[in-house]
């Protein structure tokens, strides 16, 4: 079956079987590998896309349930001029370790900043429920997400100069 | 017009041979982003080399790792990120029962499936055995199967979903035999035998120093304990997965994400009887180790798959099979006695442990071997005796994780630490300072220790989680 999605500003499509989850639709048709396979059943989070604005696991959705849909993954977050506060923040704190969970928790923390700019840590912590990190420990996650939520509210912010518009702006549904 | 368009060209080339270095490299970084992240800006001028009794500068500043920009990009490519040309994927059949004997396995119904490329069995591998240290392990169990883990039958087809109706479609007919489950069980003489012969034991370790009788006698009281750590999975986000690939010439290239390259190279040169030079181990960014991604696992099964196939191969480990077909942290069954003086000085200490080494041995030998040097702890104890045995169980084989034995003892050690203070009434943090380590202090194994800092940590701990206001 064909399928297709507004995949981080570009319209893409591929031919599928139906049983193909989004996760192996991103990463072995449309050759975005960015976000992982860590359990393929829900629970660990390394594979969170945003699909119009929510944070979805992309393995527990059909790639036909996303037929249409916007998807952003974290190969759309940068962009030519910068990286997006999160990956910055991220990077400058050594939020990462090995890494494999983190385009997960960046994506995640992305759909939260969306919709709420002001996040408190306990709204970090349950937003970032689903996604699993075995090497951090989330502490440097949970502050990196606050000090990129304060990046991105400062408009004088210089991680924000060259940004286009919608990344810095909520996604719209 | 020949001469013309020469002309043109050689005038492109004579433009951009003028251009500085410099320009062309802003060009280039107007391009694209940069995708290493710079150094890191911490205060390291020199010495560089940190010097004994001085704080490292680095301590309580944000490092950056060099890594870190690709991997919040989603640039690093991991293991299973790589794709080679035809690539088939390979799925493993788990016994699924912890102690039996194979009477039949039927594999003519995947076979005949279409998209299967190669099916492999126990009984076809001419050396059907691997291991780190003991070759005790076999890569598909035939006849006995050890523990649940265990592979029994292995498939490689075209899409992942075609190997596992695959595995679902062969059948194995088992007899179930006696299991044990316990490693005290398995000490004992009755108990079944997972790898048959007269024991269960397969690795054992003494350390003595002193005369630890003469120092009971001594003692003003003597404590005994029993302390237990459980088996724990070292859960890496990252599932265990490679790639097999031969080339036409009978060289087999691994990709993996595994920690120790020769030893794997080793082990499959062993196992595949080919020799080391035709077998290249492609290292790749690990997702997470924590001790688990030491040894080979899947990786012959997938190299004889990609033979009989032809193709190259990719396995990929489920989130069950990471916990019972990989290797899991021991579990310590572990006893104390110590004998200590009236001022809370440890004068002996008696420790008898029991590893649980699950079906196979692994990395058993190393856990054991520094779980006995480490099981007194870092005090001075002048007569002490150590005794470890690794036993094999029909359970999840344990191996390398982070601490090799030594967070299990430490356990063990710390806790009775706190009995004998809260008996003789001494605070916690006074009963260690007393007893610990001091430069020129001999360990247990009679090596004499120097730059031994281990009073300034706990006393500044002490100083930082603010002890003396909480007692």
């Amino acid at each position: 079956m064909i399928v297709t999605l507004t995949v981080n500003g570009e319209l893409r499509s591929a031919s599928v079987p139906p049983e193909t989850t989004l996760l192996v639709m991103l990463r072995e048709h449309l050759h975005l590998t960015g976000a992982k396979t860590g359990c393929d059943v829900g629970d660990c989070g390394a594979c969170t896309v945003i699909v119009d604005g929510l944070a979805v696991n992309a393995c527990l959705m059909l790639a036909a349930q996303a037929d249409g849909r916007t998807v952003t993954t974290i190969e759309g977050l940068a962009t030519r001029e910068g990286l997006h506060p999160l990956q910055k923040v991220f990077e400058e704190t050594g939020a990462l370790q090995c890494g494999f969970c983190g385009p997960g928790v960046i994506m995640t923390s992305k759909a939260l900043l969306d919709h709420t700019p002001e996040p408190t840590p306990q709204e970090i912590r349950t937003a970032l429920t689903g996604n699993l990190c075995r090497c951090t420990g989330y502490v440097k996650m949970i502050e990196g997400v606050q000090e990129a939520a304060a990046m991105m509210r400062s408009p004088q912010s210089p991680a924000l100069a060259g940004q286009s518009p919608a990344l810095a702006a909520p996604e719209q549904k | 017009m020949a001469q013309d368009l020469m002309d043109r060209e050689l005038d492109v080339l004579d433009k951009e041979r003028v251009a500085p270095v410099e320009t062309l490299r802003r060009s280039d970084e107007a391009l694209r982003l940069p995708a290493v992240a710079p150094p890191t800006a911490l205060p390291l001028e020199p010495p560089l080399v940190p010097q004994v009794g001085e704080q490292t500068r680095a301590v309580g500043l944000r490092a950056q790792r060099p890594d870190s920009r690709n991997h919040g990009l989603g640039l690093t490519r991991y293991i299973d990120d790589i794709a080679l040309p035809g690539m088939l994927f390979a799925k493993i059949k788990r016994a699924g029962i912890a102690s039996a004997r194979i009477k039949r396995i039927d594999t003519s119904r995947a076979e005949a499936m279409p998209g299967v490329c190669a099916v492999l069995v126990g009984s076809e591998i001419p050396v059907n055995s691997f291991g780190p240290s003991l070759q005790d392990q076999p890569l598909l169990a035939h006849p006995i199967v050890r523990h649940a883990g265990d592979g029994v039958a292995a498939v490689a087809a075209v899409t992942e979903q075609i190997a596992q109706a695959a595995i679902d479609a062969i059948t194995v007919e088992y007899e179930p035999l006696p299991g044990v489950y316990d490693a005290l069980e398995a000490l004992k003489p009755e108990s079944y035998k997972v790898h048959g012969g007269d024991t269960n034991v397969y690795a054992s370790k003494v350390i003595k120093r002193g005369d630890v009788e003469a120092g009971f006698a001594q003692a003003y009281r003597i404590y005994e304990g029993r302390y237990y750590t459980p088996g724990i999975e070292h859960a890496p986000m990252e599932p265990f997965t490679s790639i097999a690939d031969w080339d036409a010439n009978g060289r087999l290239t691994i990709h993996a994400s595994i920690g120790r390259i020769t030893l794997a190279r080793c082990d499959l040169a062993r196992t595949l009887a080919i020799p080391i030079s035709r077998i290249r181990v492609i290292g790749t960014v690990v997702g997470g180790n924590f001790g688990g991604k030491n040894e080979i696992r899947h990786e012959p099964v997938l190299a004889l798959l990609a033979k009989k196939a032809g193709r190259p191969v990719k396995g990929r480990f489920n989130r069950v099979e990471e916990f019972v077909a990989s290797t899991i942290r021991h579990a310590f069954h572990m006893d104390y006695k110590t004998g200590v003086t009236k001022d809370g000085r440890l004068i002996a200490r008696q420790v008898r442990m029991v590893l649980d080494g699950g079906a196979y041995c692994s990395f058993s030998e190393t856990t054991l071997g520094k779980a006995c040097i480490l099981s007194t702890g870092p005090y001075e104890i002048p007569n002490s005796l150590a005794e470890g045995y690794v036993v094999y169980t029909n359970k999840t084989t344990a191996g390398s994780m982070r601490g090799f034995g030594a967070p299990q003892v430490c356990f063990a050690y710390e806790s009775q630490m706190d009995e004998i203070a809260r008996d003789l009434g001494i605070d916690p943090v006074e009963i260690r300072l007393r007893n610990m380590f001091r430069e020129g202090s001999m360990s247990s194994t009679g090596q004499v220790l120097h730059s031994v800092k281990v009073k300034e940590s706990l006393e500044n701990a002490v100083k930082k989680f603010g002890w003396e206001v909480q007692s």
